[in-house]
């Protein structure tokens, strides 16, 4: 497909778009549609059939809007560009907002005869106009949480319709593509990554441009492009969001991406518990590969790419680079030693790209606005924009993108409210079962790679998880042992037997067998498992008793005999 | 070539090795169990890390490819303290009995506990497996005592080209197993037994060998498999002048560390009591030879008819001269009466190249004939 019918593509959208007095967006990401959101948009998509108004007002499908504990969110945005939002929207109160931003119109001529069950809504509807529940359900867009937020990954999602290419063509969607293939050799991209500072958003923050760079220079006829959608950390969905509410900025990274490095195929590496991320990221690629945008000869260059999904059997270990390379390959998933690099030899033994889905998404927009506007967003070291997923004990739950270094006190007592009743915050887990617990002493630490690697925590993929005051530490630490322990895949015997063991220790600990040495002991052995395993989980997979015996070791010393 | 320095030893090697392998050829010993000089890398055991200068952690060689100029260190204080610990684990999670223990004396991971004075566990001995499986003649596994080196799956992947075993389960649940934890006989299995070989403990063991013997019990005897050309190298484990196990003898063979089933399991020949050992001649032949005063005639019910023929009823033993000497004058008499053509000689698949050069040498140029065949055209 050429430039102009991409941009012909995009204006037709556009213009579409502009008709309608108002635009009604109901989420339909996961979380929402576990709240009933799969409910309220038929109500809402019923209601505006039966109002016979389709002309006026459209209902939109869409992701993520953020504030996941209210789901599902629908937003209603008039054509000026107000918008008002709505939480905790049941198909009642779906109704209740048709009623209000639908007008009822008459029945066209020659259709008189309406269906039963559009004559018994639109008598609910009727009804419903004279509810005022609607207005307890505003959303304040004045929120800390929202103001907080400053969205470059996230642009867009909440506004596009994930499973139309049109929508995100009309939001600017495969211009940094076209722009990169045009006018942009791969080393200028490659540098743009770079100047950029981007950072792997997978949680170990290796500088992206540097990446690329060593894949463009390998010399190899074949080289792949992996996204890593393996998203496992407990409480975290950051990536499940992207590839669910706009899988077509992630497969745009992705391109560009190839384009820099010189791959022509790639694979997206989706886990099997995310169904609604992996159908519509296959939905994307089939609209793009309809449209020209993937295959041979893209937007008229010379530049040949395909991709394809391959979805995850369940391993959290998977979601190791080297794992996940064996496991695209169709072997079990067990992680082997670097070097060499997957930049040397990953997929097939070809130099290939593995990037977190946050990092490959956050990539069209440096490119569109330029790596010094990125750059300017963020601390010294850790550049841009990161984004959570604030989960636990907390009256705000759900997605933000911040920019780094915002400090922890704002993202818990500004944008997350505070813990919810009468218990006090006490830490925040970040990095998932490899990260650590930054305790309220620490609050005020400037969220950013290095800071928190200095608290023995980790940035990890974005899991931010919310611990009260009434939970016990050690019974917390307890919990990601058991997860680690699950999820070692067996190959290395300290990560395969080291975790059973301090899970036993701990246990002892629980049930008041403890005995005077045995902290000592549990710090010993946690130390053996960090520095003998042989991949980064097994390497990280004590730090949750390291970090809970570094900031609340009375918590443990209270479980051994005075 | 590429030159390092290991443990002050100057080292030339190719290009490619890893360091652990390096070592290894150079007679420096450092700990491994997972590895295998003919295996891909696992790099599970954690036990071959050393430290190389330069590096603030120590590395584990087997995965670090010779570079030039390393200096690598095998032995220290801070490796001795990891490699004591990782013992300290694998034991934590394998029995130690070493005292009743049909691999106490060849079992790696026993000799490396003995040479770091790992006495016993300081973890408290959590067992994940206890699966023991006796489902084939040749082998058995005993789960209790496997490190999950993945030598056994390895082997059976990348030599045998078999993969009648991986890895089932995850993490703490590991083990190695058949296709939905089968029988070893429902599997693909061809029981050449080289994962038995290969197995650093006590996990897979010879049937044969069962509380037959440990180590030091065993007396090693070198010979040459029989079974056909190749001519592999085999080192028969023998006690009280009876075969124990078979296993490949490394030392210049052909066959490097392997076998197959039939040189590994099929000795038991060896000691049979119907083993021909010196040739025979039919009775009624030695007979008209004059060799045996005995008028014998073949009974008329053939020997397939009867149950377990007893071979001494139709032949007796001569010496090799003798027979050499019939059937040289046979062979001369028939070409003389009815012509070269009249013979056929028919080789064996278990002779080598050159003794079938030789063999068909002898039929065209000695007796005359083209008619020359071989078993393993059958």
């Amino acid at each position: 497909m050429s430039r102009e019918k991409l941009d012909q593509m995009a204006d037709r959208e556009r213009e579409r778009q502009e008709k309608f007095d108002r635009r009604v967006f109901c989420c339909i990401s996961t979380a929402c549609l576990s709240a009933g959101a799969g409910r309220t948009m038929q109500a809402l998509k019923d209601g505006l059939e039966a109002s016979q108004s389709g002309d006026k007002v459209e209902v939109v499908q869409t992701g993520c809007m953020g504030l996941c504990s209210r789901g599902p969110l629908v937003r209603v945005r008039e054509n000026t560009g107000e918008e008002t939002y709505y939480a905790d929207v049941t198909t009642e109160l779906a109704e209740e907002l048709i009623a209000k931003y639908v007008p009822l119109s008459e029945p066209k001529a020659g259709d008189e005869a309406l269906a039963p069950e559009i004559i018994e809504t639109r008598s609910r509807l009727e009804a419903a106009r004279r509810k005022r529940t609607l207005k307890k359900h505003i959303l304040s867009q004045n929120l800390p949480f929202f103001t907080k937020q400053v969205k470059v990954v996230l642009r867009d999602v909440g506004y596009v319709d994930p499973e139309k290419l049109e929508d995100y063509l009309a939001h600017g969607g495969y211009q940094a593509l076209y722009k990169a293939i045009t006018e942009m050799t791969p080393e200028e991209v490659c540098d743009e990554m770079s100047r950029s500072g981007l950072r792997g958003r997978g949680g170990a923050g290796f500088p992206t441009g540097t990446k690329w760079t060593f894949v463009r220079k390998a010399e190899s006829d074949i080289k792949y492009v992996v996204v890593n959608g393996d998203e496992g950390d407990p409480g975290a969905y950051m990536d499940r969001t992207m590839m669910e509410d706009n899988p077509h900025q992630v497969l745009e990274g992705m391109m560009i991406a190839a384009y820099a490095v010189g791959a022509y195929h790639g694979f997206f590496y989706i886990r099997g518990e995310y169904p609604i991320a992996i159908d519509r990221i296959r939905r994307a690629i089939r609209a793009a590969r309809r449209a020209g945008i993937l295959g041979d000869s893209i937007l008229g260059s010379d530049f040949n790419f395909n991709a394809d999904v391959r979805i995850g059997a369940g391993a959290f270990v998977c979601g190791e680079e080297t794992a996940l390379i064996h496991s695209i390959e169709g072997k079990r998933g067990m992680p082997r030693m670097r070097p060499p690099y997957p930049a040397t030899s990953g997929l097939w033994g070809k130099p290939t790209v593995i990037n977190n889905v946050e990092t490959m998404a956050s990539v069209p927009a440096i490119l569109l606005n330029g790596a010094d506007w990125y750059a300017k967003i963020g601390t010294d070291q850790s550049k841009g924009t990161k984004v959570f997923a604030l989960a636990g004990q907390l009256t705000n739950t759900g997605l933000i993108e911040v920019p780094m270094g915002i400090s922890l006190r704002e993202i818990v007592y500004e944008m997350g409210d505070n813990v919810p009743g009468d218990a006090e915050f006490k830490a925040a887990q970040t990095g998932g079962p490899s990260g650590g617990c930054i305790p309220m002493s620490h609050v005020d630490t400037p969220v950013d790679y290095e800071r928190l690697k200095e608290l023995g925590s980790i940035m990890g993929s974005g899991g931010l998880v919310i611990i009260d005051s009434t939970t016990s530490m050690p019974q917390f630490a307890r919990f990601f042992m058991d997860f680690c322990v699950d999820e070692s895949c067996g190959k290395c015997v300290p990560c395969r037997v080291g975790t059973v063991q301090i899970r036993a220790l701990l246990d002892k600990l629980l049930e008041g067998r403890g005995q005077v040495g045995d902290l000592e002991r549990l710090e010993e052995v946690c130390e053996i498992v960090k520095s003998t395993s042989l991949c980064g989980l097994g390497q990280s997979a004590p730090n949750p008793v390291l970090s809970t015996l570094q900031f609340f070791r009375e918590e443990y010393e209270i479980l051994l005999p005075s | 070539m590429i030159t390092l320095t290991i443990d002050g030893k100057k080292i030339q090697i190719e290009e490619g090795t890893n360091v652990l392998e390096a070592a290894l050829r150079n007679g420096i010993d450092i700990p491994h169990l997972c590895y295998h000089s003919d295996l891909s890398v696992s790099g599970g055991c954690r036990l071959c890390q050393v430290e190389v200068e330069g590096y603030d952690q120590p590395v584990t060689s087997c995965g670090m490819a010779c570079a030039e100029g390393l200096v690598i260190q095998t032995q220290s204080e801070r490796l001795t303290a990891i490699r004591r610990n990782l013992i300290d684990i694998f034991l934590a999670d394998h029995p130690l009995d070493c005292v009743t223990c049909d691999k106490a004396g060849s079992c790696l991971l026993q000799k490396y506990a003995y040479e770091y004075g790992v006495k016993e566990t300081s973890y408290i001995p959590i067992y994940s497996k206890t699966l023991y499986q006796d489902d084939n003649p040749f082998f058995i596994r005993d789960h209790q005592y496997c490190i999950l080196c993945g030598r056994c799956v390895r082997v059976c992947d990348e030599i045998v080209g078999v993969h009648a075993i991986d890895f089932a389960n995850r993490g703490f649940e590991s083990h190695i197993a058949t296709p939905y934890d089968g029988p070893m006989i429902d599997s693909s299995c061809v029981f050449c037994g080289n994962c038995v070989e290969v197995c650093p403990t006590a996990a897979l063991l010879p049937v044969s060998r069962l509380k037959r013997g440990r180590e030091w019990d065993l007396e090693r005897v070198d010979s040459i498999c029989g079974y056909c050309g190749v001519g592999c190298k085999i080192e028969y484990a023998v006690k009280d002048n009876e075969i124990i196990y078979a296993q490949a003898s490394v030392q210049e063979s052909v066959n490097g560390s392997f076998l197959c089933t039939k040189g590994r399991y099929g000795w038991d020949f060896a000691v049979n009591p119907e083993r021909l050992t010196q040739p025979m001649v039919r009775r009624d032949l030695a007979y008209s030879l004059g060799i045996s005063t005995e008028n014998w005639r073949l009974p008329k019910v053939s020997p397939l008819d009867i149950d377990k023929p007893d071979v001494d009823d139709y032949f007796i033993p001569v010496d090799w001269e003798t027979a050499y000497e019939i059937v040289s004058s046979k062979l001369v008499d028939i070409v003389k009466e009815s012509g070269p053509d009249a013979i056929v000689g028919l080789a064996s698949a278990r002779c080598t190249n050159e003794e079938n050069y030789l063999f068909q040498k002898l039929m065209r140029a000695v007796i005359g004939t083209n008619n020359v065949d071989h078993c393993a055209r059958l």
